[in-house]
């Protein structure tokens, strides 16, 4: 997977680069919009990450470009987020963005979500090593163990196993489970998350849910 | 552009002047026509004595013969040049004329009565005439004036009156402009006044003491103002110290951690765990960045919500559900007593209940309930936080809802809205057009949000199972 990061701040393009190759993917990266606009027309991607405030061509402008020619997925970065903003992107035909700062947690599942091209195989059973839950018959067992989870921690449990993997930040759970759509300023996330341990993985040896310090959440089978 | 001058001393004394002039003009009007009535008057008694006497004489006198050669005996009755006197008979004849001007005499109908005529042309002239039987003998018998002078009179008199109602009028605006420059005074004093004001003098106030009544009431209305402006300057320069402040905290954090640990080399572990405190501080500052700007967005005057029907009871429940976890580790319960349903922006009132929340769970007492209710008064939605706990003191109830005020300097607490949480209920209340109050005693502590429904309750079409809308503990 071949992703473009057009960003003309030098840091962020270096973290940006970083952080997308150590996950998987093949990055190339212009610093500004027309060396972007260049390897547009050279090389495929399958993905564009896009800065609004370029030197040179901004980012409205490339995207309007890009649009000419090519369907390829791009989300765009703006430490704007006026509503005209985020509208104007997507109007010219962004697929998603994100509003500066952003954790990495976010961006990436933001990314996986857009090179995801078709939705993922909506399986009503999911499994993790010994764990196993079953989305129709709303039931939770581990080592063959039926385990009791109220309405939001089955659907926490079910958040992180669908996105088996992928850490994410608190802000996203707060939004996926409880539909808090603003940072609330307390731990919530993290008292679930605790309350949903002390059910799923304390009992038992291996701990699946794992946090990632500063970044969140995520479950996976330990390496 | 209105045709007035701008200048108010200016207006006044042109309003000064045409007010003279009307009284003036009535008063010069009125005069001069008594005085013609009285002249008129006179001269036609003059006239119709004059008919009497010439009568009298044709009575006693044997014929006209013996009159027309004494003509002393009436020339001396007239004695100048305006009058006139004729005596005709029956065939137009003239059988006495003095008519010094020549002036020219239209033929008269038959009176027996005494008429009057004003005659026009070159020379007008007042007539009097009557017809009189002498000796089987009808004889016409006129009398006039001429009324040349009468009218170079009348005309001189108006002329004096115009001039006069001129310097009226001149005399009028000049006094009255001296008199409103004098009168004004006051206003450019509190113009003088005014202008000292400015932002580093916001403190400065209008005297009203000796001002005049009218000018007391606007000056005291301009103090208020003053008042208001100040206290907004102050708060917005406080707020700006204080976001300085705040900002200072986690980057002096970060700068501190950040160099005490390169100041040589540290495990892998060390730097992982640097790291991940320095992203707690960034979300820290990131956090409040966020909540500045939804409050300078919020504040704008052209700030919109998205007012949606919205089933209060629901909204709370998920709230209650959000919050549970934290309300169970230290023992406290959220009872949602709240029903029906209200016109608001969904998005905007989950924040503002659960910032009230959040803090019900930070500063209220474990082990204690706290519960969120509402109540249908005939104009408003009244929604109630309540928690228990040690009440806030009465100094700093006014105050809470001011960007970053704390009551207690120290209380920073981490996870701490950074002291915004509370303005920002304030600004989503605002936005509703409704607002948020507080109180405090032994009893407890109450938020109340007030929203205005203007006496329309939205009807609940869909109103859910009522066995939904009772009170619910968890």
């Amino acid at each position: 997977m071949r992703i473009l990061v057009v960003e003309d701040e030098h840091k962020t393009a270096d973290y940006l680069f970083k952080g997308l190759s150590e996950s998987g993917y093949t990055v190339a990266v212009a610093l500004n919009g027309l060396d972007g606009q260049h390897l547009i027309q050279e090389e495929e991607f399958d993905l564009i990450i896009l800065d609004v405030m370029l030197p040179g061509m901004n980012g409205w402008q490339l995207l309007q470009t890009i649009r000419r020619t090519s369907q390829v997925p791009v989300l765009f970065l703006t430490a704007r987020d006026a509503v005209e903003d985020r509208v104007k992107g997507l109007e010219l035909g962004a697929d998603d963005y994100l509003v500066k700062p952003f954790s990495f947690a976010e961006l990436l599942a933001r990314v996986r979500t857009l090179l995801r091209r078709a939705p993922a195989r909506e399986s009503s059973v999911f499994e993790v090593a010994d764990l196993q839950l079953d989305l129709l018959r709303r039931r939770v067992t581990r080592q063959e163990e039926r385990i009791n989870l109220t309405n939001k921690e089955f659907a926490l449990l079910h958040l992180l196993l669908s996105r088996e993997g992928e850490v994410l930040s608190r802000t996203y759970i707060a939004s996926q489970v409880w539909q808090m759509n603003f940072d609330s300023d307390t731990n919530v996330v993290d008292v679930a998350i605790r309350r949903l341990r002390a059910k799923v993985d304390d009992p038992y040896p291996i701990k699946l849910i794992q946090t990632v310090r500063g970044m969140g959440y995520v479950l996976e089978q330990p390496s | 552009m209105s045709p007035w001058p701008r200048a108010l001393s200016l207006r006044l004394a042109l309003l000064f002047a045409l007010v003279s002039t009307l009284v003036l003009g009535a008063i010069g009007f009125y005069l001069y026509q008594s005085l013609q009535k009285e002249i008129v008057w006179r001269d036609d008694q003059a006239l119709l004595g004059r008919l009497e006497r010439m009568r009298a004489l044709l009575d006693d006198s044997d014929s006209i013969e013996v009159l027309r050669q004494r003509p002393h005996l009436y020339s001396n009755m007239l004695g100048n040049q305006e009058s006139l006197l004729l005596m005709l008979d029956e065939r137009q004849q003239v059988l006495i004329e003095i008519n010094p001007t020549q002036l020219h005499i239209p033929p008269l109908p038959e009176a027996d009565h005494v008429q009057l005529i004003d005659t026009t042309g070159a020379e007008p002239a007042r007539l009097a005439w009557i017809h009189v039987q002498r000796d089987t003998q009808p004889v016409t018998l006129i009398a006039g004036k001429v009324l040349t002078e009468r009218n170079q009179m009348l005309a001189a008199y108006r002329l004096k009156l115009g001039i006069a109602l001129a310097a009226g009028a001149l005399l009028a605006f000049l006094l009255g402009w001296l008199v409103s420059q004098r009168a004004l005074r006051p206003v450019r004093r509190l113009a003088k006044r005014a202008a000292a004001i400015d932002v580093q003098h916001l403190y400065l106030r209008l005297d009203d003491e000796q001002q005049v009544s009218e000018l007391r009431t606007l000056s005291r209305a301009l103090n208020l103002m003053l008042a208001r402006l100040e206290d907004g300057f102050a708060q917005l320069s406080r707020f700006s110290e204080d976001l300085a402040h705040e900002m200072r905290t986690p980057l002096s954090n970060l700068m501190g951690q950040t160099q005490q640990t390169l100041r040589r080399s540290r495990s892998e572990e060390e730097y992982q765990s640097l790291l991940a405190s320095n992203q707690e501080e960034y979300e820290r500052l990131a956090r409040m960045i966020d909540s500045m700007l939804f409050l300078a967005r919020t504040e704008q005057p052209q700030a919109s919500v998205n007012l949606t029907r919205v089933d209060l009871h629901a909204l709370v429940e998920q709230l209650c559900e959000y919050f549970e976890g934290m309300a169970e580790d230290s023992g406290m319960q959220l009872v949602n007593q709240t029903e029906g349903w209200l016109l608001a922006d969904e998005e905007l009132l989950r924040r503002a209940l659960a910032n009230l929340i959040a803090n019900a769970l930070r500063y209220g007492e474990a082990n204690s309930p706290i519960s969120i209710t509402s109540q249908q008064l005939e104009d408003r939605l009244e929604i109630g936080v309540h928690n228990l706990g040690t009440p806030i003191a009465a100094e700093h109830l006014p105050r809470l809802f001011e960007r970053f005020y704390r009551c207690d300097p120290a209380r920073a607490q981490t996870g701490d809205c950074g002291g915004l949480g509370l303005s920002i209920v304030r600004s989503i209340l605002q936005l509703h057009g409704g607002r948020v109050r507080v109180n405090s005693s032994e009893r407890g502590t109450w938020f109340v949000l007030v929203l205005p429904t203007n006496g329309v309750t939205p009807t609940a079409e869909a109103m859910t199972d009522p066995a939904q809308s009772g009170p619910t503990t968890r």
